[in-house]
């Protein structure tokens, strides 16, 4: 395999390169003024975040309206329309401390109604994951204007995580108060309390957000204003940051290939921070109902026939991680004793003879997110072929894609999904028996069943106790790990390009979609 | 042999019929020279051509040969453009031939038909039916011949129209030869030399939009053909350019070949126009 | 008063046209697999049951599909398109926002194609025995053989990104703001490279069947008359040959106007052009039924449009044809 090594060689140098390249953490002073031009891509559907949770809606939105909370890096919970918080020792009472100075875009008074109605009535109702969480709680009182009690019904240590502003965005009251959410002029012209404003969106073109002038945090925000480019095909994106058009690239908007070139020019920066709550975790979706993919032992060919390294290397250019199992690498439950599967065909084969595996032929459904992910279908196509299975690529748009799985009509299939800080959020629901249902690509598509795993992911979210906690993911690592209900192929970084004069603009573990409070342009 | 004398004078057909010829043996050739699935990922990526010896034409973003997509590409373009121009033929002409033969209310509802989809814009509706059908060789070639059959049908029609009332057609109706006989022994023979002109230049059409769906990402997954390798190499553009630029020159060449043969053919099947140029 | 009749004749046809193609393309879309429920919820990173049901009764889904092929054609007969499902806005807002680009980039793509494509053909045509014509004619048939993308995405390396002569992408400067001519400026700038590339095909097109038409009108035998009257050449060019040659080119033309509307989605995305094209692939791809219904439609009207107003510039051009001859 010098081959392989040869390429992993060059492009982890090429890495390192960048590695040493990004500068150090700004310390002067920040600047006002400026202005950012960001690529978004898709264009949103729309920007009214508590209604609408796709990833473009939170990455412009996430600058008009706020949660209680941000997260650092390290995923520890820092103040942002709440100032300071208590949980009580048996973690059932939650209190959070509003911050006094708030007042929405129209000039109205934020207070802890609002909080209330959002949490309570608006999010309940609309945002099916914010649904989920919701239910272990009891009760949602304002006892004044500036303080906010959530009551659990049990306790579940994860709760503190779900602050930020895409889960649990706040909600002006008194504009959505007792009409109808979805057709409210306000969707059209969302009124937040963040530190931009919404000026204007030219569909096709641009949407465009300007500094909220009586922002409570005083001098920020810093930039004047930010203006969202639309821009479909990559390469147009990428000559737009080229000739200087753009000084901002979030992940997802060049394409894999295209990231060294862009990253090496002259002035331009490179940082993979910002992922660590979402940390999105590639997959891929094994039918364990029917078919080959039902036989354990094809599932562990399968981990050992990919070939996840070359991946890695080719097609993400050195930047991501290869799993070791089914938890994140940024999750504090991660197991970091767990081998890894290695890259093994002659073990797949093996397992293959041994399960007597006839060339049924097995269906491939990649995910049509844009050309690394075609890439990446063709390269887990060869792996598999070599190792003998007879592999069938189907094809289809996101409206296909999302049908088939929901509908369990797969055989293999790409997906990635987010992690979300914290296992009881993210993890659990792709392995518990209680949750799968047809209707929807996110939760356990693969249809595992082991009351074992169920009990323990139970027992693990309402777990106060640290250690104990931690023996049981221990434990569900180490069985997931064996039986192997999907294959886990890669932890996606999420690299942001951008102009070195542009500071500060990732400063929590949520990265863009927190907003442009921090960040400022050296003129 | 008037026909081919007449097709030789045109310098360009000639030119046109060598290229073609050499895409051709490409094509069938591509199982012998490259017996390997073109999608092997068989070098480092990013090989420029000529850079390592026995990868003529470098290697793809995954290092697979760029030599061997595009002879079993020469293969699936050119499937795809004869299948699709065969199905839309068979859509077409007997719609024309009924239409122009039968005239009257036949003709009426027939050309309404036509018109029908002579009015949803062409390519648009070929993305939705691929879009619809989920993009495989079959869902695009019958894309592309339900798109292109309508100036098909059109020609023939008018071909019909001014066919059937020749003597020789008027004789063997009263012959009593049946509607049949007559449409597909008498009348229909007459009308190919025009029809086989136009079918030249629609297999060209046909590889031109099959690129295009590929490059818009609707291509058939398992068939390496070369509009997919143009839509695989256009976020790289800028790095290896050669990647978009070698099978891009081969839709051109071919293209252009069927072109150039279209207009010889043209010129050799009818004589009279051909002295005009 | 037969020519009024045939008129309304062609429009009540029209009508009908487009009522069926209506229909055809809505049953054409739900047959699509998934729906757009199942793309926002997907798009959503999570759902669950209930907010699947709540999107689809909101958007009318729940119903059976008769059902909803009577509301949507009941709606479009009062002239209302419905709601775009994702864009939260009305249907016919959100392309009659669009329109004006694509008809200011076809339309520009269109009158660039025509007018050389005829000038290069005349060209051709008269130097057809001599080199100058054969290169006409060969350039002519590389712009037609080359796929239209890539020369889009060629132009963007060498004239936007290498030379910096003009923009990439875009229909104005983002944050100009700029007014009266300054605007029209900034757009015709804009607009350079897209409708080049858009009309470099058709051109090509053009090109060639203007020549051809040319050499075979010179045959006929009301230009013999005219050659053997000795009329200076160059009045028989212009007077004789060209007007006649140009009568295929209008046909040809005025079909390929309207279909231009609805087939610049290539050109449209490589430049990122606001226009119909590309709003009917992401509502194609996002299963924005109604919104993909009404950019059908109003493509098909233009396509209609367009063929109705060649017929008038035929009859203009040519008075021998009389009413009723199709």
């Amino acid at each position: 395999m010098t081959l392989l090594s040869s390429v992993t060689g060059r492009l982890t140098a090429a890495a390192l390169s960048l590695a040493v390249a990004l500068p150090a953490v700004a310390q002067e002073t920040p600047q006002s003024g400026g202005v950012a031009n960001v690529a978004i891509q898709p264009e949103p559907p729309g920007l009214m975040l508590p209604l609408v949770q796709n990833a473009p809606t939170q990455r412009v939105a996430g600058n008009i309206f706020e949660g209680l909370l941000r997260y650092d890096a390290e995923l520890e919970p820092m103040p942002q329309l709440a100032t300071s918080w208590e949980i009580s020792d048996d973690g059932l009472t939650y209190t959070f401390h509003l911050h006094p100075d708030v007042t929405w875009h129209d000039g109205e008074a934020f207070s802890a109604a609002d909080v209330v109605f959002s949490a309570d009535v608006f999010l309940r109702e609309t945002n099916p994951r914010t649904r989920a969480i919701l239910d272990h709680v009891a009760s949602i009182e304002a006892p004044d204007d500036e303080t906010v009690v959530f009551t659990l019904k049990q306790p579940f240590p994860a709760f503190i995580q779900a602050f930020e502003v895409g889960t649990l965005p706040i909600v002006p009251k008194h504009l959505y108060e007792g009409t109808d959410f979805y057709n409210n002029p306000a969707n059209n012209h969302p009124i937040g309390t963040g530190p931009f404003e919404f000026a204007k969106w030219d569909r096709g073109s641009v949407i465009e957000l300007d500094k909220n002038p009586d922002y409570y945090e005083a001098g920020k925000p810093y930039l004047d204003k930010i203006y969202w480019h639309v821009i479909p095909d990559a390469a147009s994106r990428a000559a737009a940051y080229e000739n200087g058009t753009l000084n901002i690239m979030p992940a997802g908007s060049v394409e894999n290939f295209d990231i060294p070139r862009l990253a090496g020019m002259d002035g331009s920066c490179m940082t993979e921070a910002g992922n660590e709550y979402f940390n999105p975790f590639a997959m891929l979706w094994l039918n364990n109902r029917e078919g080959p993919t039902a036989d354990k032992r094809f599932r562990q060919a399968v981990m050992y026939a990919l070939d996840r390294d070359f991946a890695k290397n080719v097609l993400w250019n050195g930047l991501g991680k290869v799993p070791n199992g089914p938890f994140s690498s940024t999750l504090a439950a991660h197991d970091d004793d767990l081998q890894p599967y290695p890259y093994d065909p002659d073990k797949a084969e093996e397992l293959l003879d041994e399960m007597g595996y006839d060339g049924e032929p097995v269906r491939l459904l990649p995910l049509p997110y844009g050309e690394t992910w075609t890439r990446w279908a063709e390269a887990v196509r060869q792996n598999l072929e070599d190792v003998g299975i007879n592999i069938e690529t189907e094809s289809s748009d996101v409206a296909g894609w999302n049908q088939k799985v929901s509908d369990w009509d797969y055989d293999i299939a790409f997906t990635y999904l987010f992690q979300y800080g914290d296992p009881s959020l993210g993890i659990a629901r792709t392995y518990v028996s209680s949750n799968i249902a047809k209707g929807s690509p996110w939760n356990n598509v693969e249809g595992y069943e082991n009351p074992e795993i169920d009990k323990l992911f139970a027992a693990a979210a309402v777990e106060n106790d640290a250690d104990k906690r931690q023996a049981m993911y221990d434990q569900i690592q180490q069985t997931l790990h064996e039986d192997v209900p999907l294959a886990w192929i890669m932890e996606l970084a999420q690299p942001t390009i951008y102009r070195c004069n542009v500071h500060d603009l990732i400063t929590t573990g949520i990265g863009l979609n927190d907003g442009f409070k921090n960040a400022w342009i050296e003129q | 042999m008037n026909f081919f004398k007449r097709f030789a004078q045109n310098r360009g057909a000639l030119v046109g019929l060598v290229i073609l010829g050499l895409v051709v043996l490409l094509a069938l050739l591509a199982p012998f020279l490259y017996p390997d699935s073109p999608w092997r990922m068989v070098q480092r990526p990013f090989l420029a051509p000529g850079e390592v010896s026995g990868f003529w034409l470098g290697t793809d973003v995954m290092g697979r040969d760029v030599a061997a997509g595009l002879a079993h590409g020469a293969w699936v373009s050119l499937l795809i453009g004869l299948i699709s121009t065969v199905v839309a033929l068979a859509i077409g002409v007997p719609l024309g031939a009924l239409a122009g033969y039968f005239g009257g209310k036949i003709d009426d509802a027939l050309m309404r038909f036509t018109e029908f989809f002579q009015t949803i814009p062409n390519f648009a509706l070929a993305i939705v039916l691929v879009a619809i059908m989920e993009p495989s060789t079959f869902s695009i070639v019958l894309a592309i011949a339900i798109v292109s059959w309508p100036p098909v049908a059109r020609l023939v029609r008018g071909e019909f129209l001014s066919i059937k009332h020749r003597e020789y057609v008027e004789a063997a109706r009263l012959v009593g030869q049946t509607h049949r006989d007559i449409i597909i022994k008498q009348i229909l023979p007459n009308t190919l030399s025009p029809v086989i002109v136009l079918a030249s230049l629609m297999v060209a059409t046909a590889i031109l939009l099959e690129s295009s769906l590929s490059f818009l990402g609707l291509g058939d997954p398992d068939t390496m053909s070369w509009g997919y390798m143009i839509g695989a190499a256009r976020t790289v553009m800028r790095q290896a350019w050669w990647l978009s630029v070698i099978p891009g020159v081969a839709i051109l060449l071919t293209v252009l070949a069927l072109n150039l043969v279209g207009e010889g053919l043209d010129d050799a099947l009818n004589p009279q126009l051909a002295r005009a140029r | 008063m037969a020519y009024v009749s045939l008129i309304l004749g062609r429009v009540g046809k029209a009508v009908i046209v487009l009522l069926a193609i209506l229909v055809f393309n809505f049953f054409l879309i739900h047959a699509a697999p998934g729906d757009p429920a199942a793309v926002m919820a997907g798009e959503a990173g999570a759902t669950d049951q209930q907010f699947l049901d709540d999107l689809r009764e909101r958007f009318g889904l729940d119903q059976p599909l008769p059902v909803q092929l009577w509301r949507y054609m009941s709606g479009v007969l009062q002239l209302d398109f419905g709601y775009s499902y994702r864009q939260q806005m009305p249907v016919l807002d959100l392309i009659l926002d669009r329109l004006p680009a694509t008809l200011l980039l076809t339309g520009a793509a269109f009158c660039i194609s025509l007018l050389f494509g005829i000038i290069a053909g005349t060209l051709a045509a008269m130097r057809a025995k001599r080199p100058s014509g054969s290169i006409i004619m060969g350039l002519a048939l590389l712009f037609y053989a080359t796929p239209l993308y890539w020369v889009a995405m060629m132009a963007v390396l060498v004239f936007s990104v290498t030379l910096d002569w003009l923009p990439a992408y875009g229909y104005s400067t983002v944050g100009a703001d700029y007014t009266g001519l300054a605007h029209v400026g900034d757009v015709a700038v804009h607009l350079m490279l897209p409708a080049l590339t858009l009309g470099l095909f058709f051109m090509a097109v053009y090109t060639r069947m203007t020549r051809t038409s040319m050499l075979s009108v010179s045959q006929q035998d009301f230009v013999k008359t005219a050659r053997a009257k000795g009329l200076a050449p160059g009045v028989i060019q212009r007077r004789h040959i060209l007007r006649n040659a140009l009568l295929p080119i209008i046909t040809l033309a005025g079909l390929q106007a309207g279909q231009m509307v609805g087939g610049a989605v290539l050109t449209e995305t490589v430049f990122a052009w606001p226009g119909i094209g590309r709003l009917m692939y992401e509502a194609l791809m996002q299963r924005d039924y109604n919104l993909l219904l009404g950019i059908f439609f109003f493509c098909a009207l233009l396509v209609i449009l367009f063929n109705m107003l060649t017929d008038v510039i035929y009859r203009l051009a040519d008075p021998r044809i009389k009413q009723g001859a199709t």
